[in-house]
């Protein structure tokens, strides 16, 4: 038999006070949970998570780093409880009091001291580039916003030097943001890191005010959600899968060596399509590549089962067994496909260690959209 | 000078508590005009009334403000009571000041200011008031019902009974609508046909009651006690005068379609009455499955026809009606769940929504009755998904209030038609009419599986052996706190119910508002639950919001006493505010004829003038706005009286 | 304190005063500052009462009616959309702000709406301050 449980409400108050105000609109139908990706490999349990939340109860700090934001459960919600807000809050409310888990400090703290996840070094942001492609100054039309995962992970650097070569050879005028910027901040501001997330925010916004930044493209959903979505600019900011999509179809690029009849399948990263609406344009690309033949896994577009990476869930070391996208590999691999194809650097990381861990690198291989457009055109 | 009585209601508190009533009585006392100025506890209260009385009387007062709820509410209460002091009706002002000032102003000094400048543009505008005169009219005795279903045939049976002539529009080529298509009905397991058939074979027979099936209303003219109806009867392809019924055209029919009666479980031929029960029980040809209409020959019902009844030439026609009064009963449409791609219907044979259900379990159904599923099997295990659309604010946020219940009435059919395991997923049991509880525990004895959780989602993908060949409901069981994947053969869903589609068309012809969920608008929700804000249009059933038979039953009941205190009437007391020409200004530029939607203005050659037809006149005001002389006054909306009114609300 | 406006509302009986009644009977906050006068229609309204309501010193006016299509004298309120967006170029041309001025759709069961409304054009005049064009010539109404 366990103790009486007695609300405190103090706690309750201080989680809607920083944000969490949503869960006051819930009524603990369990949709969420049903439709949580974690929910059937863990005991975490988003609604047992605002349950506790509206009482301030004990318990919610041992699983609330699960989640990964993947917005699944504010898609169907009956209530429209904007559940992110409500972890985002709870996070913070615990992380204040120093309740942040190992790995999650490295980040944090690289966050903090270095103004990226991966603590590189500030100086060599640029360095993938080797001085072959131009800075952004006035006049230049899109700055490519490149993510810090793209700039300090080197199997996401290859994604960089294929973005840029894109577009070079579509003869756009862009060029890289000096190396003052940092991390667009929306993973830490998911983690619960407010004041960093400013930070982060007031740097990049003014690097976009000096230089007259009017078109941004990012590689990194995240980023495109930051920007599009928490920043105060009013810049228009595009996603590569959606400008490659354009630019594929008034025949800029023209796709014309044949992949040879590759099995292809695609990964719906959470940020491009539940967060925000981009499900037909990375379709539209794999479906005018030659020699590809494209595949659907059961759970796609709005269904589409996240791989873990986001809310800081790429930095949180997980067991075996309680990893998404090991599971989302395992789907993949059912499709026939050799190819499973993403456009988020999050999602490239996680989906790579799957592979990895499962040995199954010579079944499968997980290629960002742009490079199968680069691959395409050669 | 004017003597004005005002009247500042406390309404309780609900006015009191924001607005310091004292202040507006002392305001009011000092304007010119104001002879007395008062304030009661409950001004609509009979004492309340009684002070208005006394003091009309004591203070000789020629008008009458009172301060107090929205004129909606009671401006007809209080014209009663100054009209039985022997004040003319018109010379009453309300002043809102609880909807429009203390429910929505939190500051008691902004509310009280508020009230201050309300009752002062009152006073300003009943200054120049005038009596009007009553006017009446002529009340056509008959009715007409819109929709046959089981509240439709109700409504036309009860003022068919009192004696009154009833037109009863349908738009299926049989009445009985919804309820026609259940087997069963909770809580007290009443066979549905065994209740509804008898009625419908009542309206059929019955002497005042002309069935127009197959047609729908195109248009309304007219007002309250004598309304113009155009209905469009639809091209049936045989002639109900000359069929017998006999159904031997059915019989050799080549042509077939899905039965919409059956949910498209079953298929029906082209000449064809819905179900054997059908009233009337005379076929119609259904033009998009007909060999003849799609291929140029055929014929063959005609053949067979040995009264002469097919015409394959018949058109569309149009009756005109003429009635007092009109009752909607338009029902409601089920949801279709098909966007609810989580759920799987139309991807999955196994997944059913709550109308096949209905079908499946009927003897007159696709399947005898038999509870078997698409492949023929009889499932072993079945979930009965609550609140599918409903309770939900990504498709409609109300609760549907039928489906628990239903739920528990399909949970006991399988029971007894099968030996299948029956799991209930939802979020609350809401059986809150008389007996339900009571039937909910029943079905808890009868050992069904409820499932505190609202089913996230079904699939096929199987994950362990015993997955393999089912569906898959996952969902959270919150009373556990554990994420169940529960493997079923069967998966039905209780969709929302909604608003008819087109439902915008019947707004406008019978103008009638609609809520945000497109159902149609009481005059008051507590009140007036099944009047409209135009008079003579009364609403009962599913069209107002979901509900289920016994209370649409009872609204039919009430919407037909309704109707009747309208159609009983000899006579009926209009609005005395219509608008009329002095045509001494008037420059005949006919400017009012043109704009008027009810023809009220004409214009006289003889005269070079218009004048208004005030049995026409609905008041609106229109012809006085578009008059460019200024020759036409809108009586109680004349302009020095608006005028008078905007200065006083401005003034402070 | 800043500036407090005065605002005339004229609504249509059968759509905005009604959905009024609602915003009161769901106890929908919304400012104080919008006084309202009802009309059967808002085809009734005539240019010159806008124009006296100006006169007269208000630093706004609201209109609303049954949405175009839901009038409940069937067309009444296309003469008024035409009639009171002419009225807004008339105020134009008398060099007032046209945002004093603002005609707003709102049904009987959008109390919500009607809030909001009042809410959002309340701050809009607020903004503006105080009006003085017209208001200055109240003296020749005398």
């Amino acid at each position: 038999m366990s103790a009486p449980i007695t609300p405190y409400l103090e706690i309750s108050q201080a989680i809607q006070e920083v944000g969490g105000e949503a869960l006051r609109k819930c009524y603990q139908c369990g949709t969420c949970t049903g439709t949580c990706p974690w929910s059937p490999i863990t005991h975490f349990n988003i609604r047992q998570l605002i349950r506790q939340g509206i009482f301030g109860l004990e318990g919610i700090e041992e699983f609330m780093w699960h989640c990964s934001t993947c917005n699944h459960c504010v898609s169907v919600c009956p209530r429209g409880v904007e559940i992110i807000d409500v972890v985002r809050a709870v996070r913070r409310v615990y992380s204040e009091g120093g309740l942040l888990p190992e790995s999650l400090r490295v980040f944090v703290g690289g966050i903090s001291s270095r103004g990226n996840p991966w603590s590189g070094d500030p100086g060599k942001r640029n360095d993938w580039a080797q001085e072959q492609f131009p800075l952004f100054t006035e006049g230049t039309e899109y700055l490519y916003f490149t993510c810090c995962t793209l700039c300090y992970d080197p199997r996401n650097v290859q994604v960089a030097k294929a973005t840029a070569a894109l577009l070079t050879r579509a003869g756009l005028s862009w060029g890289l943001p000096s190396t003052d910027v940092l991390c667009c901040g929306e993973s830490i501001g998911k983690v619960g890191d407010t004041m960093q997330f400013e930070r982060l925010q007031g740097v990049n916004e003014q690097f976009f005010q000096e230089h007259g930044v009017s078109k941004i493209i990012v590689n990194s959903p995240h980023c495109l959600y930051a920007f599009k979505k928490e920043y105060p600019g009013t810049y228009e900011v595009i996603h590569t899968s959606e400008l490659l999509a354009g630019l594929l179809k008034n025949g800029t690029l023209k796709p014309t060596k044949d992949l040879g009849g590759i099995t292809v399948t695609y990964h719906d990263p959470c940020y491009l399509g539940r967060h925000n609406g981009v499900y037909d344009a990375p379709r539209e690309i794999l479906q005018s590549l030659p020699g590809v033949n494209f595949v659907e896994m059961a759970r796609s577009r709005e269904q589409g089962y996240c791989c873990g990476g986001g809310g800081g869930g790429l930095w949180t070391e997980r067991e075996k067994g309680e990893r998404l996208s090991d599971l989302r590999i395992e789907e993949a691999l059912g499709t026939g496909a050799s190819v499973i194809a993403t456009a988020c650097p999050y999602c490239i990381s996680m989906l790579e260690d799957s592979v990895k861990t499962a040995n199954a690198d010579d079944k499968i291989q997980v290629k960002d959209l742009v490079e199968l457009v680069v691959t395409s055109l050669e | 000078m004017s003597r004005i009585g005002v009247f500042v209601c406390h309404c309780g508190l609900n006015i009191a508590r924001t607005v310091r009533v004292d202040e507006v009585v002392e305001f009011a006392r000092k304007l010119p005009g104001v002879v007395l100025a008062e304030d009661y506890k409950f001004v609509c209260s009979t004492p309340g009334q009684e002070l208005i009385q006394e003091s009309i009387e004591k203070h000789r007062l020629d008008r009458v403000i009172v301060a107090a709820c929205s004129p909606l509410m009671h401006e007809k209460t209080f014209r009663k009571v100054i009209e039985k002091s022997g004040l003319n009706q018109y010379m009453l002002t309300i002043v809102n000041i609880r909807e429009q000032c203390s429910w929505v102003i939190e500051d008691e000094d902004k509310a009280t200011e508020k009230a201050k400048a309300m009752v002062n543009g009152a006073v300003y505008r009943a200054r120049l008031l005038a009596p009007l005169a009553a006017r009446f009219i002529d009340v056509n005795h008959d009715a007409l019902v819109v929709g046959a279903g089981i509240t439709g045939i109700q409504a036309a049976l009860e003022l068919a009974n009192a004696g009154r002539k009833v037109y009863l529009v349908e738009k299926g080529s049989t009445i009985g609508g919804h309820m026609a298509q259940f087997d069963k009905t909770f809580p007290t397991l009443d066979c549905s046909a065994c209740i509804l058939t008898p009625k419908m074979d009542a309206v059929l027979q019955h002497p005042n009651i002309e069935l127009l099936t197959y047609s729908e209303v195109s248009e309304v003219q007219g007002f309250v006690g004598n309304f113009n109806v155009k209905v469009r009867q639809k091209a049936r392809y045989v002639d109900h005068e000359k069929c017998n019924g006999c159904m031997a055209c059915m019989e050799k029919c080549p042509g077939k379609a899905s039965s919409e009666f059956d949910e498209l479980l079953s298929t029906r031929k082209a000449i064809y009455i819905p179900f054997p029960q059908a009233v009337p029980q005379k076929p119609i040809i259904d033009r998009e499955s007909c060999t003849y209409f799609l291929k140029g020959k055929c014929r063959l019902c005609e053949k067979i026809c040995q009264q002469g009844a097919i015409d394959y030439e018949q058109q569309d026609s149009e009756i005109s009606l003429q009635v007092g009064a009109i009752i909607l009963a338009t029902g409601y449409d089920l949801m279709n769940t098909e966007a609810l791609k989580q759920f799987g219907y139309g991807s999955y044979p196994g997944v059913y929504h709550a109308l096949e259900i209905e079908r499946l379990f009927n003897s007159t159904g696709p399947t005898d009755g038999k509870a078997v599923m698409r492949d023929g099997r009889e499932p072993a295990s079945i979930a009965i998904l609550h609140c599918i659309g409903s309770r939900d604010k990504n498709y409609n946020e109300y609760c549907s209030r039928v489906c628990c219940m239903y739920a528990l009435k399909f949970a006991h059919l399988f029971k007894e038609k099968t030996s299948a395991d029956v799991y209930q997923l939802y979020i609350d049991m809401r059986c809150f009419g008389k007996n339900y509880e009571e039937f909910y525990h029943r079905l808890l004895e009868e050992d069904v599986k409820f499932i505190r959780g609202k089913a996230a989602r079904v699939t096929d993908r199987a994950l362990s052996p015993e997955e393999e060949g089912k569906l898959i409901v996952e969902v959270e069981d919150t009373l556990s706190n554990k994420f169940m994947r529960l493997p079923v053969d069967m998966v039905v869903l209780a969709p929302a119910m909604q608003a008819r589609r087109g439902v915008e068309d019947l707004s406008r012809i019978f103008n009638v508002s609609l809520d945000k969920n497109r159902f149609f608008i009481e005059r008051h929700p507590k009140l007036d639950p099944l009047a409209t804000h135009t008079d003579g249009v009364f609403i009962a059933g599913a069209c107002q919001g979901p509900k289920d038979i016994p209370d649409c039953v009872a609204q039919a009941i009430g919407a037909a006493a309704e109707a009747i205190t309208i159609i009983g009437k000899d006579k009926l007391e209009l609005e005395a505010a219509t608008a009329f020409v002095n045509q001494q200004i008037c420059c005949g530029c006919q400017n009012c004829v043109q704009v008027c939607p009810y023809d009220a203005p004409g214009y006289l050659a003889d005269k070079g003038a218009s004048e208004i037809n005030e049995a026409l006149c609905k008041g609106c005001g229109l012809c006085a706005a578009s008059c460019p002389t200024g020759a036409i006054t809108a009586r109680h909306f004349a302009n020095d009286q608006f005028m008078a009114e905007l200065e006083g609300l401005m003034q402070y | 304190m800043s500036f407090d406006p005065k605002i005339l509302g004229i609504a249509c009986n059968w759509c905005t005063y009604t959905g009024a009644d609602l915003a009161g009977t769901t106890r929908l906050h919304y400012p104080h500052n919008v006084r309202v006068a009802r009309v059967m229609c808002s085809s009734r309204i005539n240019p010159a009462f806008i124009f006296r309501a100006f006169v007269l010193g208000a630093d706004g006016v609201l209109v609303g009616g049954c949405h175009p299509g839901d009038c409940h004298y069937s067309t009444g309120n296309l003469y008024a959309r035409r009639r009171l967006a002419v009225t807004k170029k008339i105020l134009e041309f008398a060099g007032l702000e046209p945002e004093r001025f603002r005609v707003a759709w709102i049904s009987a069961s959008e109390g919500n709406i009607f809030a909001e409304t009042v809410r959002e054009f309340t701050e809009q005049v607020r903004n503006l301050g105080p009006q003085t064009k017209l208001a200055a010539q109240k003296r020749m109404l005398a």
